[in-house]
C-alpha cells in the first residue's frame, strides 16, 4: 500500500523557448535547436541533474513528444542543445520552430554516461550520423579545462555519409587545432577537398586501431554501424565492460513506466540509454 | 476481528457506508458483471460464475485519461490530477486486489510516482470477496495468489451460504464493519474449511520454481513462433489483464489535451519506430514479449510474478489461447525438446 | 471423435502425405474448456490433435492473409468461411490455385457465452448431437437444445454450405432463409432516429478498442489500419465516445461489399457488442442497390471496387439514376 499520496506530475513538461535554430546538414534533414528555460528554477534543477548521454522528451502540444539526446555540455551556457533528424510528425513540427517559439521539455532522462567510472581513462568516442549528438555533448564536457584533467587521452572518430551531413562542422574544424585530443572524421565516398578519412566507421576504427589499455570506447550510430563497430573494438582488445553504446527504441513516457522501450527487464529510458556491451550481452536480443 | 454479515443485510450496510464513501460494487451490465457505483436500488452480482470482465485496475488507472490540458490562449497547462475521493470497492476478488498491489510497484514506488494513481489509491478501501468456487479458467494458486489471498485487501469476505464471514484486515475496515456481530468459533472454522477446499480445488498448472531461468534460456528458440501461431494480435489479453500497465501518450489536438491510453505490446505499432524498423516485427516476438514480461521480467523488477492467475486472458482470448498451456510448454521446451534430441 | 472429424483428418492426412499442400489450417483440441483453437498442421503426426465440432468458433479465412500467395494451403471451410475465402481471392490476397478447400456444411457455431449464461456455471465437458448439447458442469449436467445456443449470426445463416470447396465432407444442408438477416435490419430501421442513435451509442460506448473484431475478421487485413495513422489522424485513440463511434462506423463502412456476415467479430468481442447490425445493414443495401452479396464467387468484383460505364450516378449533382 503506498504511504504517500501525492507527487508532482512527471508527465508535465517544463516551459522552454527556442533561442537559436539552424540547419546542420546541407539536405536540411538535421536541424539544431538551442532552447532556453522560461523559469530559473527549472534551469537550476535541470543542470543539477544533467549528465552527458542523457536525453529529453521535447513536447509540442497538439503534436506529441520526441525523445532527443542532449547535444550540449552544462558549461556551454544557460541553454540546452538538440539536433533533430526530421522523420515523423513531431520531428517535422520541431523543424518548423523558429527562435522565440515556445515548447515543452521533460528531462534530463536516462542514465547518461558513467563519467565517474571513467576517471583517469582514455576515451575513444566513435559516432556515426545524427547519433553523434550525445557524443558531441560528451566531448564538449571533457574539453572544458576543469573536466579535462579527469580523463586521459581523448580520441574522437566521427563518420557521416557525406561531408554535407556532418554536424557541428564549425566547432569540429577547431578540434584539429587542439593538442588535448585527436579528431578523425570520415565520409563514405571520396569528395573533392576532403582531407580526412574515407570509409565506413568500423573500418576506420580498425585502421586507427585505438589502444584498449586503460581505455573505454563509446559507440553511437545507426544500428548497422554499431553492429560492425562493436566486434571491431572487441577484436582490438576492448573488453565488453569497456565498450559502451547508447540505444534507442520507440518511447513514450521516458520514465520507465509505460513499458514500451524495454529490452528484457531493462527500460532503455530509465536503465539506459547508455549500456555497456557486457550489460547488453546479458539481455535478450529484443532490439 | 471477524464478523458475520448476513447477505440480506448487505445492501443496507453498503447504503450506510455511502454516507461517507463512494461505494463501487459488481452489478450486471448486459450479460456480465461490472464494477459500478452502488445505489440503494443496485442489484449486486456477487455470485457470477467468474470475475468481472473489465479489470478493476480501471478504477485506479482509467483506460483513457487526460493527463495534461493545454490552454492555448494563455499558453498554460491545466492540472488535471483528480482529488482523492473516499471510496470502497466492494467485492473485489483476491487476484484483482493483489494485482493492484503489483501495479503499486509501477506507479507508486521509486522515482516519478504517478499522481493520478496515487490520488485514486489514497482514500480507497478494497473489500474482497474470496472465491469459494474458483472457475475452470482460474489459476491463482499457481501464480503466487489464491482464492482467499489477502494481499492488498482491507477486508476479506468468505461466503458461508446465508452469511458472509468478514475478516477485517485494516483499521479503516474495522470501522466499517464494527457494528456487526462477531463471528463465533464454529463459523470461523467453517470459513477455514471452505477456504482450504477452494485452494485445493485448483490444480497446479505450471511449476514456478526455476521457471524464469528456463524461459530466459529459450528466448531465441522457435517455441515462441509455435505458441503464437493462432494469436490474432488483438488487445484483449492485455486490456482485460489486471496487471498489464503499458500505456500510450497521445495528443488529441482538437481537445488541446494529452491523453494517456492503455496500450498493448500485441499491436504491431507498439514498437514500430519512425524509421520503419520494428524490433518486434512478427507475432512471435510480440507474444514472447508478453509472456516473458509477466513470467520473467517482473521477477527481475520486483521479485514477484507479474500475473495473479485471474484467467481473463484464457477466458476471453478469441482463439482459445491458454496462457497456462503456453507457459507450461515454453518452460518444458528445454528439457522436453532441446535436451531430448 | 465424430465421423466428420475423422473425414477431415483423413483428407488432411492425404493432402500432407501427397505433398499437395504446405499447411492444413483447421482446428485443434482445446487447452481452455469449450475453446478449440485454430491450428496449422504441417506434419501428419500432429493430425491426432485435429478436432472439429460446433465450438470451433473462428473464421479460418482470417489466416489466409498471413501467408504469401505461393503457399499451398489446405483449409477447412464452412459456408461463411468459403465466402470469405472467395472475397479474399477476388481481392487478390491469395491465388485460388494454391488453395485446397475442405468443405464442411455447417450446422452452426455454439456461442459458449450463451451456454454459460444459461447454466450459470463453468462447463467441464461437452457433447453434441444434431439437436442437443449435453454439458457436464461441476454441480450438475445439462441437456440443452442446440438451436437456442447457436451464435446469433449462425441463427440467421443463409449459406451453410461451402460454395466452392474442392471436396465436400458431409451432407449438404438446406439453405437458410434470407429473410432472417433482412428482418433484423428492417426491425432496426423501423426504430425512430433517436432510438437508433441511443442503441448505437449504447453498443459503441462499451467498446474497449481492443480491435479483436478487426483482428478476427478475414477482411480486415490492412497492414496499417486507419486508427493507427497519425498523419492525418482519423479518430481519437482513447475510449472517448467520439473516437469509439468513429471506429465502429468507419470499420463497418470499410466492410461494405466485403463482409460475409460470419459473426467472427461478435464472437471475438469481449464486451458482447453486437456490431453485425451495422454490417448487415450495409450488406442489405449492397443487395438492394447492386444485387451484390460478398463472396458468392471468387471472380466478381464488389461494386465499390469496380467501375463500369453504366454505373448508377444518382448521387452526383444533376445525375440521374
Amino acid at each position: 500500500m503506498p504511504t504517500n499520496f501525492s507527487a508532482p506530475n512527471p508527465y508535465q513538461p517544463i516551459p522552454m523557448r527556442v533561442l537559436r535554430a539552424y540547419y546542420e546538414s546541407n539536405d536540411r534533414t538535421l536541424k539544431t535547436l538551442e532552447l532556453s528555460f522560461e523559469n530559473q528554477v527549472d534551469r537550476v534543477a535541470f543542470f543539477k541533474k544533467f549528465n552527458p548521454g542523457q536525453f529529453c522528451q521535447l513536447s509540442l502540444f497538439g503534436k506529441g513528444e520526441s525523445p532527443l539526446g542532449v547535444a550540449s555540455a552544462a558549461w556551454e551556457g544557460d541553454f540546452v542543445r538538440f539536433t533533430i533528424q526530421r522523420m515523423g510528425s513531431v520531428t517535422k513540427a520541431l523543424h518548423g520552430l523558429k527562435p522565440g517559439d515556445p515548447l515543452g521539455m521533460r528531462g534530463p532522462l536516462g542514465n547518461g554516461f558513467p563519467l565517474a567510472d571513467w576517471k583517469g581513462k582514455n576515451l575513444v568516442i566513435i559516432g556515426g550520423g545524427c547519433a553523434f549528438s550525445t557524443l558531441y555533448a560528451l566531448t564538449k564536457h571533457v574539453q572544458h579545462p576543469q573536466n579535462r584533467p579527469e580523463f586521459g587521452q581523448l580520441t574522437v572518430i566521427y563518420g557521416a555519409r557525406s561531408s554535407g551531413l556532418c554536424m557541428y562542422k564549425h566547432d569540429i574544424q577547431s578540434w584539429y587545432q587542439r593538442d588535448d585530443m585527436e579528431i578523425h572524421q570520415a565520409i563514405d565516398v571520396p569528395e573533392e577537398s576532403w582531407d580526412h578519412h574515407v570509409g565506413y566507421v568500423p573500418d576506420v576504427v580498425k585502421q586507427i586501431a585505438p589502444s584498449p589499455d586503460n581505455a573505454v570506447a563509446i559507440v553511437c550510430g545507426p544500428p548497422i554501424m554499431t553492429k560492425f563497430t562493436l566486434p571491431a573494438l572487441v577484436s582490438l582488445g576492448f573488453p565488453p565492460e569497456a565498450i559502451f553504446t547508447s540505444l534507442e527504441k520507440r518511447m513514450k513516457c521516458g520514465l520507465g513506466k509505460c513499458g514500451r522501450c524495454n529490452i528484457g527487464s531493462k527500460y532503455i529510458c530509465k536503465d539506459g540509454p547508455v549500456f555497456s556491451l557486457a550489460e547488453l550481452n546479458a539481455l535478450p536480443a529484443d532490439i | 476481528m471477524k464478523y458475520i454479515l448476513p447477505k440480506n443485510d448487505l445492501n443496507a450496510l453498503l447504503t450506510a457506508w455511502s454516507a461517507e464513501y463512494a461505494v463501487i460494487a459488481p452489478q450486471k451490465t448486459g450479460a456480465y458483471a461490472e464494477f459500478l457505483p452502488f445505489t440503494p436500488q443496485s442489484e449486486l452480482r456477487l455470485q457470477e460464475p467468474h470475475n468481472t470482465r473489465y479489470p478493476v485496475k480501471a478504477l485506479f488507472f482509467p483506460q483513457s485519461e487526460a493527463i495534461l490540458k493545454y490552454n492555448r490562449n494563455v499558453g498554460q497547462l491545466e492540472n488535471l490530477e483528480p482529488e482523492p475521493q473516499k471510496r470502497v470497492i466492494f467485492g473485489i476478488r483476491p487476484c484483482d486486489a493483489k494485482a493492484v498491489t503489483l501495479l503499486d510497484t509501477v506507479f507508486a514506488e521509486g522515482d516519478n510516482q504517478d499522481p493520478f494513481w496515487l490520488a485514486r489509491r489514497a482514500e480507497t478501501l478494497l473489500i474482497g470477496l474470496g472465491c469459494h468456487e474458483p472457475c475452470a479458467t482460474c489459476f491463482c494458486t499457481s501464480a503466487e495468489s489464491g482464492p482467499f489471498h489477502r494481499d492488498g485487501l482491507d477486508a476479506l469476505l468468505t461466503d458461508l451460504g446465508e452469511v458472509y464471514l468478514v475478516a477485517a484486515l485494516s483499521e479503516r475496515a474495522e470501522l466499517l464493519f464494527s457494528g456487526l456481530t462477531p463471528a463465533d468459533a464454529a463459523q470461523q472454522e467453517s470459513a477455514l474449511l471452505l477456504q482450504a477446499a477452494a485452494e485445493k480445488s485448483l490444480p497446479k498448472v505450471f511449476e514456478l520454481d526455476g521457471l524464469k531461468e528456463k524461459l530466459d534460456r529459450v528466448f531465441d528458440k522457435e517455441i515462441w513462433a509455435e505458441l503464437a501461431q493462432s494469436c490474432l494480435g488483438c488487445g484483449i489479453c492485455t486490456f482485460l489483464c489486471p496487471t498489464c500497465f503499458c500505456f500510450d501518450l497521445v495528443d488529441e489536438a482538437q481537445r488541446d489535451t494529452r491523453v494517456r491510453n492503455w496500450d498493448t505490446c500485441m499491436y504491431r505499432v507498439y514498437s514500430l519506430e519512425a524509421s520503419a524498423h520494428n524490433p518486434r516485427p512478427t507475432r512471435k516476438e510480440r507474444t514472447r514479449q508478453r509472456l516473458m514480461h509477466k513470467y520473467s521480467y517482473w521477477w527481475e523488477h520486483v521479485g514477484k510474478l507479474g500475473c495473479t492467475g485471474c484467467g481473463r486472458c484464457v477466458r476471453y482470448c478469441p482463439v482459445g489461447l491458454d496462457i497456462r498451456a503456453m507457459i507450461r510448454k515454453a518452460g518444458a521446451y528445454e528439457s522436453e525438446v532441446l535436451h531430448a534430441n | 471423435m465424430n465421423e466428420l472429424e475423422q473425414k477431415i483428418r483423413s483428407e488432411a492426412e492425404r493432402l500432407l502425405k501427397e505433398n499437395l499442400v504446405d499447411v492444413v489450417i483447421a482446428f485443434r483440441k482445446e487447452d481452455a474448456p469449450l475453446r478449440p483453437q485454430p491450428a496449422f498442421f504441417t506434419s501428419i503426426d500432429d493430425l491426432e490433435n485435429l478436432v472439429y465440432n460446433s465450438l470451433c468458433a473462428n473464421n479460418l479465412a482470417n489466416y489466409l492473409t498471413r501467408y504469401p500467395r505461393e503457399t499451398r494451403i489446405g483449409m477447412l471451410v464452412r459456408g461463411c468461411e468459403n465466402r470469405s475465402v472467395n472475397a479474399l481471392v477476388v481481392e487478390k490476397q491469395h491465388a485460388r490455385e494454391n488453395l485446397y478447400l475442405l468443405g464442411v456444411p455447417c450446422t452452426g457455431i455454439i456461442d459458449w457465452r450463451k451456454v454459460i449464461a444459461v447454466t450459470g456455471e463453468d462447463i467441464l465437458e461437452f457433447e453434441e448431437s444434431d439437436s442437443t448439447l449435453t454439458l457436464r458442469a461441476r454441480h450438475q449436467s445439462y441437456t440443452l437444445p442446440r438451436a437456442e445456443l447457436l451464435h446469433s449470426s449462425c441463427q440467421r445463416c443463409v449459406h451453410p454450405n461451402p460454395l466452392s470447396a474442392d471436396i465436400l465432407l458431409g451432407e449438404a444442408l438446406p439453405e437458410g432463409d434470407p429473410k432472417l438477416i433482412r428482418e433484423r435490419v428492417e426491425t432496426f430501421e423501423a426504430l425512430t432516429r433517436s432510438e437508433r442513435v441511443a442503441y448505437f451509442k449504447q453498443e459503441a460506448e462499451r467498446c474497449i478498442r481492443c480491435y479483436a473484431c478487426r483482428e478476427a475478421c478475414p477482411m480486415c487485413y490492412c497492414e496499417e489500419c486507419f486508427v493507427d495513422h497519425n498523419t492525418p489522424r482519423w479518430t481519437e485513440s482513447g475510449t472517448t465516445p467520439a473516437g469509439t463511434h468513429a471506429w465502429h462506423i468507419i470499420r463497418a463502412f470499410h466492410q461494405t461489399g466485403r463482409c460475409t456476415s460470419c459473426g467472427a467479430c461478435e464472437r471475438a468481442c469481449p464486451m458482447d457488442i453486437q456490431m453485425t447490425y451495422l454490417t448487415d445493414k450495409l450488406g442489405k443495401d449492397m443487395w438492394d442497390i447492386y444485387q451484390f452479396a460478398a463472396g458468392m464467387d471468387d471472380k466478381t468484383q464488389p461494386p465499390f471496387a469496380s467501375f463500369t460505364m453504366d454505373d448508377k450516378k444518382h448521387f452526383q449533382a444533376g445525375g440521374t439514376q
